[in-house]
């Protein structure tokens, strides 16, 4: 191989992208419901819109669609990360959450174009079970995952432009390339020929978290980094035996049950279990009371059901019934997060006060109304 | 029971894998360092969206914004921007954010009997004041802006 083609294609510990995949599609479920579901109201309003892009332009999103759109990407990305992660259902949750920021100029937190390039990123990812990623306890798995390589160098570059403008503006900017440097070099950390790597990677980690700690950042950006630099620069025992530990439970109820091959009288079983779960799961958004968002759980469902395909009748495995409680799960932390929290407040008070002040009353007497109900 | 070793690593790719592989990674980077670029091309200094000039939300400050409309009769009209549009459009109106200002125009086209829209955008610092002025025309999607700065 050629010196390029060893950067890419060399060896990663297959607990750095298990964990990283879950990591960041579990903050995105609840960045999304927590942070964009109650930007909601000022979405319709005016029936005025202007898209990030031009050719979205003549579309004017309503509340109730982005945040449908919301609650599809959040539900779907969570029950990916509670369960073996399906590529086509990162490929939705890929294209719902960049439907969601770009549809509006209204959304303009500059990390949600990031999220958009990492989840092209995890569209390539090997879709590794707790089992492949962390059983064998003697060493850490690994194998070539040049997508793994590609998020790293994806963030290199932003951090590389960060540093760029900070230069050109004549500000200080050696800690940004600093960033950019350690995620160059960490990203090959796992291969055997470079043990020198070993010990200078999780030293390099003091970069971006230095970084994310003091440089004015929007939203839930530091979470996201500083989570990501800890599963990039942590040292491979380390991260294995944290993956190991976080996945026990996972790997002992799926090692617990049979495993043994072919089609048995189970399948009918587990079929029926299965839809019924399928339907059953949406009904918790009702409880959610939120413009769009039944629709949205509602089309989260359709596309598990797209995502089991033949699996959902032909396995005799409990897979099928695992990403329907995976489903179930999503929608149950997405009714937890929302009636929990002052999302569904600020939402209808958001919207009171900018219906007030444009004088339309009846729409801020709504939103008034369901302010006053869910008040904290 | 199955052991670990049915689900072996990811087998290291092929060559002709790795090429295909290669093709997409160099597109993707290309991609990733041209776009930030072309804010050394933007008309708007103000757009810094897939740059990474700022990982917080720019905070260009607002400037006193008052639109007027013209009609066929010759009729000239006051336009509250506040009172048709959300408040985070007007604040985008009145950083003078072009896209925004073009589809705010074009949009009080859209009503009856509009000859013409005029926005202005008056700073206390250095952007001055702007105006923008979009003829509608019979056509209505006619657009010319007319940017001055004094």
């Amino acid at each position: 191989m050629k010196p390029l083609e060893r950067y890419w294609f060399g060896d990663v510990a297959l607990a750095r992208p298990y964990l990283l995949l879950r990591f960041v599609l579990a903050l995105l479920a609840f960045d999304t419901w927590l942070n964009m579901m109650p930007q909601g109201a000022k979405y319709g309003v005016g029936a005025f819109n202007v898209a990030h892009f031009p050719w979205f332009d003549t579309f004017i999103p309503s509340s109730a669609f982005y945040l449908g759109v919301l609650a599809f990407t959040g539900v779907l990305a969570l029950s990916q990360a509670l369960y073996r992660p399906h590529r086509i259902a990162i490929v939705l949750v890929a294209a719902g959450y960049t439907l969601g920021w770009s549809c509006s100029l209204l959304d303009s937190v500059p990390y949600h174009y990031l999220l958009t390039l990492y989840l092209v990123c995890f569209v390539f990812f090997p879709m590794l079970s707790a089992r492949a990623a962390f059983s064998r306890s003697d060493r850490a798995p690994r194998g070539s995952i040049a997508p793994y390589v590609l998020f790293c160098v994806t963030t290199a570059i932003v951090y590389f432009y960060v540093a760029a403008w900070a230069a050109a503006e004549g500000q200080s900017y050696w800690l940004p390339m600093a960033c950019c440097a350690a995620y160059l070099i960490a990203s090959m950390q796992d291969r055997a020929e470079l043990p020198a790597l070993r010990m200078a990677a999780p030293v390099l980690m003091a970069a971006p978290v230095a970084f994310h700690l003091f440089a004015p950042q929007q939203g839930w950006l530091p979470i996201y980094m500083i989570g990501i630099a800890f599963v990039v620069f942590m040292p491979t025992p380390w991260i294995h035996s944290v993956g190991r530990t976080l996945t026990q439970p996972a790997r002992s109820l799926v090692e617990g049950r049979s495993e043994e091959d072919g089609t048995d009288e189970r399948a009918a079983q587990v079929f029926y279990m299965s839809l019924v779960g399928l339907v059953v799961a949406p009904m918790v958004s009702m409880f959610v009371d939120m413009p769009g968002v039944k629709t949205g759980c509602t089309l989260t469902a359709i596309a598990m059901l797209f995502v089991m395909g033949r699996q959902l009748y032909f396995t005799p495995r409990w897979r099928p019934v695992w990403r329907v409680a995976s489903l179930f799960g999503g929608c149950l932390a997405l009714w937890i997060t929302v009636t929990t929290s002052t999302a569904r407040f600020d939402y209808y008070r958001e919207g009171a006060l900018d219906a007030d002040r444009r004088g339309d009353h009846d729409a801020a007497m709504m939103f008034r109304e369901k302010a006053d109900r869910y008040a904290p | 029971m199955a052991s670990s070793e049915t689900e072996p690593p990811p087998a290291h790719p092929s060559p002709k894998a790795r090429r295909r592989t290669s093709a997409l990674i160099a597109a993707f980077v290309a991609l990733q360092f041209l776009i930030p670029l072309t804010y050394l091309t933007r008309e708007d200094t103000a757009d810094e969206r897939f740059t990474w000039r700022s990982l917080s939300a720019p905070t260009a400050p607002s400037c006193e914004t008052s639109a007027s409309l013209e009609r066929f009769d010759g009729q000239h009209e006051a336009i509250s921007p506040e009172k048709l549009i959300h408040q985070d459009w007007v604040g985008y109106v009145s950083q003078g954010r072009r896209a925004v200002v073009d589809a705010f125009l074009r949009k009080q086209c859209e009503a009856d009997g509009v000859l013409q829209v005029e926005l202005v955008n008056r700073c206390d610092d250095e952007r001055g004041t702007r105006e923008y002025n979009l003829r509608c025309g019979g056509e209505r999607a006619h657009e010319t802006v007319r940017t001055a700065t004094r």
